[in-house]
């Protein structure tokens, strides 16, 4: 069969100038970046997490706690139940005389805290895990995998709740079941990655020239398995506080503490007497800090994968 | 390989896989310490305590110990519900109907209404109902569930007192017979239309609450693979045959997207069963979630490892049925790792 | 039926634009292209990838995708067996539905692709009978004056109860009796084609079949009503030589056969000198060269033509000029007023940057879209002898 010749075939058939390793990423990052923000719902998504992480960081400067424990709701016996527009009390007061607003900036602390914890910890390691169940192969592979199977097939919420509920209640035994249920999807991403891209040439191609398998690992197998990687956890940045207020919600943290979960819980006793505001605020806030983290999270999965481009 | 030995394969899988859950919840309930807890008050001396511990068996080492819930389990022997001053066995079918009328319920409307809305915005990419399906997705898979059910109970209980709270009304609940524990199906088997209505009133914000992530995460992958289907040569292909549009949208481009849907289906059923545990206990729901709730708040033990125990197994299988039917559906799947 | 003259073109394409939106403009991926299919003849329509044979081609059936895809201009004419001509473009959609597999069919480049992975073959070709001639099946099956249900359903347009309906005892036997006259024709379909065993081929699922049997699917149920037109979108790049040889062979007895004119899209020109009574040359979304098959290859006049004819092997250069062509193909966004092939052109002149040459005749029906052959309105006339390259 006669075919065109490869000149006729290809366009822009001109050789690019070689570059180094470092050039070809940052233009990697580059293209990244400008398809990332050329998607308005990742921007809008992008602009939230600032937002958040700003009322983070500002938190005592917003609003001044006057208390020992700032993570402490602080307590306004004088104004319980007060509707939002009260002076001093911008979203109105609960039951306990807690400040709805005061709760909802230093929420932003306390979720921050939460996924920053549980998905850094998780994705170190999963990635571990992952990585030795991939490059070992073997019985290695099979016991770690067969670990992840039976965390797998319990259900997240309820395999959390069930930890948490052992632990005790409390905020920070919340973030340890969270992290000890979350790692396993982080593992099995990661174990598929390696063996994926241990097939490919380049790294065939470092073997016979002998390097060392920890650099091999580092250099070109760890960078190009992680993509799928850092689009979860941005994912799961969201999701961890999802299901964190939810464990907070059931009433598995310490009553009074600044946290969303607990406020909505708090707040529900009053909506029968027309109250709604309690719940209504802190329980806004998860919704946001949830959508940020998932609007940038799909944002990035689709400015990853080219075949997604223009849907 | 076959089908058959598909299934086989995977059946044989199972037994292992539950094995390692119980070994896994029976470690877990442990390492909080004894279970005798629930049973002491503050009179008892120790001597009295190690009494009682020794008449359940928990002096005995660890394996011997899980050897003998194991057993307990095969025998029908689950346990004692402090919450329900009743063994686990006797309260746990009744909280079970419960469950699965709200879960399977909302379900029922999620996959109808994701599939639905799903081959809308497929097939009218960027049009009306695409964006009212971006919303949905993005918006259901961010949203908690239990300040949904909050944000409804405010509007439709709180102010418009248009909607029920709990599961029926006490006094049409004793005019009618309970076999099976579904109301709705009791109400249908008595031929009561109001018993039916009242079920059905009571049904409807909890499983609008439990079903929204649902039908988001279904849409949202319906949409995605009706896409892609319909840029496939076959559907061109099909055109070219003269057919109509709808027939090329129902019997070819549907079809197919449905195979990945399914998938999600499956996944979403764990999504339905969590997501009991806060609509059973906003809205009062007298189900398994709600069980589970007040047990691990009060240290009920016995409860909390049957519940996850159960529901584990219980996800097990619906994935497997799910990968059955993928199977069955999608011709081409090699089946295998 | 009447008997057009042989050399009537059964289809005429005037001046066809079909533009796409891209972000930083508009694509001209066909860009003013006229020619005729005349009744009975294999034309072939050669040019590389992206030179818009393809979408040329799926205009006949109107299968763009509408947006993107925008009808720029132009119209393509269809004269069928019975006389009457329509303008494709404009038609209604129920009127180009009943056209699209009946009096034009199309056959897809890779039938791995184009077969529907879910549904049996069976369920596939009996489509087109269901779609087209469910007249004919009705009166086969012996239920011509069959009950509402059953007329919709062969007509594959139930409403919506019609489904329950036909699952009564009574229904059930008619849709039998209807299923087994499809099957047959099916069969009689699939037969036509060559294939072992057509009857066992019913059940099958497409990727439990050859490449070479699943081709022959397609051409079964592209050929099934008997079509006037065939387009052939490079229906043998995705099959191996040997198995190609015997599709072209099956598509050339069938179209004698029957009289089908065939508008053969390949970018493999050797294989069109071969099949096609005339060729048309593509490139950048215009015709360049169209003649008979005999006049181009061994008098090829366009400077593209020629590249691509030093780049065939042959036994004196075993490895084609390999070089043949430099440079690549332009950019399709809102292309300036200048032939297109200019900036790979070793003949080029100013006047081929700054004009836009039209297809003009050379030798009877051969003609050409190049200055070579015709003045331009300003500037130096390109010619073969002031080789520059």
């Amino acid at each position: 069969m006669v075919d065109f010749p490869p000149s006729v075939r290809h366009r822009g058939a001109t050789p690019r100038p070689l570059e180094n390793a470092t050039g070809v990423r940052l233009r990697r990052a580059g293209d990244l970046a400008k398809r990332l923000l050329s998607n308005p719902t990742t921007v809008f998504g992008l602009i939230l997490i600032a937002v958040m992480l700003l009322i983070a960081i500002f938190a005592p400067w917003i609003t001044d706690p006057n208390t020992p424990d700032p993570y402490q709701m602080p307590r306004d016996w004088g104004a319980v139940r007060m509707p939002p527009g009260t002076p001093g009390h911008i979203l109105g007061t609960t039951n306990e005389g807690g400040d709805v607003f005061y709760g909802i900036i230093w929420g932003s602390r306390t979720s921050l805290q939460l996924s920053i914890f549980v998905v850094g910890s998780t994705v170190v390691i999963g990635t571990i895990i992952g990585s030795l169940a991939g490059i070992m192969g073997g019985w290695v592979d099979e016991v770690l995998m067969r670990i992840v199977d039976v965390f797998l097939s319990i259900p997240e919420l309820i395999f959390a709740l069930a930890i948490a509920a052992v632990l005790g209640p409390s905020f920070t035994n919340i973030i340890i079941a969270l992290a000890m249920v979350i790692w396993v999807k982080y593992a099995r991403i990661m174990r598929a990655q390696v063996i994926q891209v241990k097939q490919n040439e380049y790294v065939d191609a470092a073997r016979v020239m002998g390097d060392s398998k920890l650099n091999i690992y580092l250099r070109d197998i760890l960078p190009n398995a992680i993509t799928p990687v850092t689009v979860q956890a941005t994912l799961d940045m969201g999701n961890v506080v999802l299901i964190g207020a939810t464990l907070s919600f059931i009433g598995l943290s310490e009553a009074g503490i600044a946290e969303w979960g607990v406020l909505v819980s708090e707040g529900q006793a009053g909506i029968a007497s027309g109250r709604w505001w309690a719940s209504t605020f802190p329980g806004l806030m998860i919704f946001l800090w949830a959508l940020a983290f998932n609007l940038v999270g799909d944002g990035l999965r689709d400015a990853l994968d080219p075949r997604t481009e223009g849907r | 390989m076959q089908l058959r030995d598909y299934i086989l394969r995977r059946l044989m899988i199972l037994p292992v896989l539950i094995l390692g859950v119980s070994i896994v919840v029976f470690t877990l309930t442990r390492v909080g310490g004894s279970p005798v807890g629930i049973y002491l008050s503050h009179e008892m001396t120790p001597a009295e305590v190690a009494q009682i511990e020794a008449r359940y068996g928990l002096d005995k080492p660890l394996p011997v110990q899980y050897v003998n819930w194991l057993g307990g389990i095969f025998s029908g022997d689950f346990g004692w519900s402090g919450v329900s001053a009743a063994p686990v066995a006797d309260v746990f079918p009744l909280k079970l109907a419960a469950t699965m009328e709200l879960a399977v319920s909302a379900g029922i409307v999620a996959v109808f209404l994701g599939v639905t809305l799903g081959t809308y915005a497929g097939a009218r990419r960027n049009r009306l109902p695409d964006h009212i399906t971006r919303i949905v997705a993005v918006s259901g898979a961010s949203l908690p569930l239990f300040w949904l059910g909050i944000l409804l109970l405010i509007v439709f209980w709180a102010n418009l007192g248009i909607a029920p709270i709990g599961r029926s009304d006490a006094v049409i609940w004793d005019s009618i017979a309970h076999p099976t524990g579904l109301y709705t199906i009791d109400a249908i088997i008595a031929l009561s239309p109001t018993a039916l209505w009242d079920a059905i009133w009571h049904l409807i914000l909890p499983a609008v609450t439990l079903g929204y992530g649902a039908t988001a995460i279904i849409a949202r992958m319906m949409r995605s693979s009706l896409v892609e289907e319909l840029q496939q040569d076959y559907v061109d292909a099909a055109r070219a045959k003269g057919l109509a549009e709808k027939l090329v949208l129902k019997r070819h481009a549907r079809r197919n997207a449905l195979v990945p849907t399914v998938t999600v289906i499956g996944l979403t059923f764990g999504f339905l069963l969590q997501g009991t545990i806060t609509a059973e206990i906003i809205f009062r729901w007298p189900g398994l979630g709600r069980w589970m709730a007040d047990s691990v708040l009060r240290g009920d033990q016995a409860t909390l490892m049957t519940y996850v125990l159960f529901t584990s197994v219980l996800f097990l299988f619906v994935n497997l049925i799910v990968d059955v039917v993928y199977a069955h559906l999608d011709r081409r799947v090699t089946l295998g790792d | 039926m009447l008997d057009a003259p042989r050399n009537a073109p059964v289809a005429e394409v005037n001046n066809l634009k079909v533009y796409f939106q891209a972000k930083r403009g508009r694509v001209h991926a066909v860009d003013g292209v006229s020619f005729e299919i005349r009744n009975g003849e294999t034309l072939g329509l050669v040019g590389e990838t992206g030179c818009g044979k393809s979408v040329t081609g799926r205009a006949f059936l109107r299968l763009l995708p509408v947006p993107p895809g925008i009808l720029a201009g132009g119209n393509v004419t269809f004269r069928g067996a019975d006389g009457e001509s329509h303008d494709l473009l404009t038609l209604s959609d129920a009127k180009i539905r009943a056209i699209r597999g009946d009096r034009i069919a199309m056959i897809f480049q890779d039938p791995g692709k184009a077969l529907n992975p879910t549904m049996t073959v069976g369920q596939q070709v009996s489509e087109v009978f269901l779609q087209h001639r469910s007249k004919e099946l009705l009166e086969r099956a012996g239920l011509a004056s069959a009950s509402g249900p059953i007329q919709r359903h062969a007509r594959q347009s139930e409403r919506i109860f019609d489904g329950l309906l036909l699952k009564l005892p009574g229904y059930r036997r008619h849709r039998q009796k209807l299923q087994s006259a499809l099957n047959a024709m099916v069969c009689e379909a699939l037969a036509a084609t060559q294939v072992p065993n057509p009857a066992k081929l019913i059940d099958r699922y497409p990727h439990e079949l050859s490449g070479g049997m699943r081709q022959r699917v397609m051409i079964a149920q592209a050929l099934a009503c008997n079509p006037d037109l065939l387009i052939a979108d490079e229906p043998t790049t995705a099959l191996d030589v040997t198995v190609e040889a015997r599709i072209l062979e099956l598509i050339s007895e069938l179209q004698t056969a029957r009289g089908t004119s065939v508008l053969y899209i390949s970018h493999d020109l050797s294989l069109v000198r071969r099949i096609c009574d005339r060729t048309a040359v593509m490139y950048a979304g215009r015709i360049v060269e169209i003649g008979p098959s005999g006049d181009i290859f061994r008098d090829p006049r366009h400077p593209y033509t020629r590249g691509l004819l030093a780049a065939i092997p042959t036994q004196a250069a075993p490895r084609g000029g390999l070089a043949a062509i430099k440079g690549s193909v332009p950019e399709l966004i809102d292309p300036p007023e200048a032939c297109r092939f200019a900036g790979r052109c070793p003949f080029a002149t100013d006047a081929c940057h700054a004009h836009d040459p039209e297809l003009a005749s050379v030798v009877g029906e051969h003609s050409v879209a190049c200055f070579i052959h015709y003045p331009p309105p300003s500037g130096t006339r390109p010619s073969f002898d002031r080789e520059t390259a």
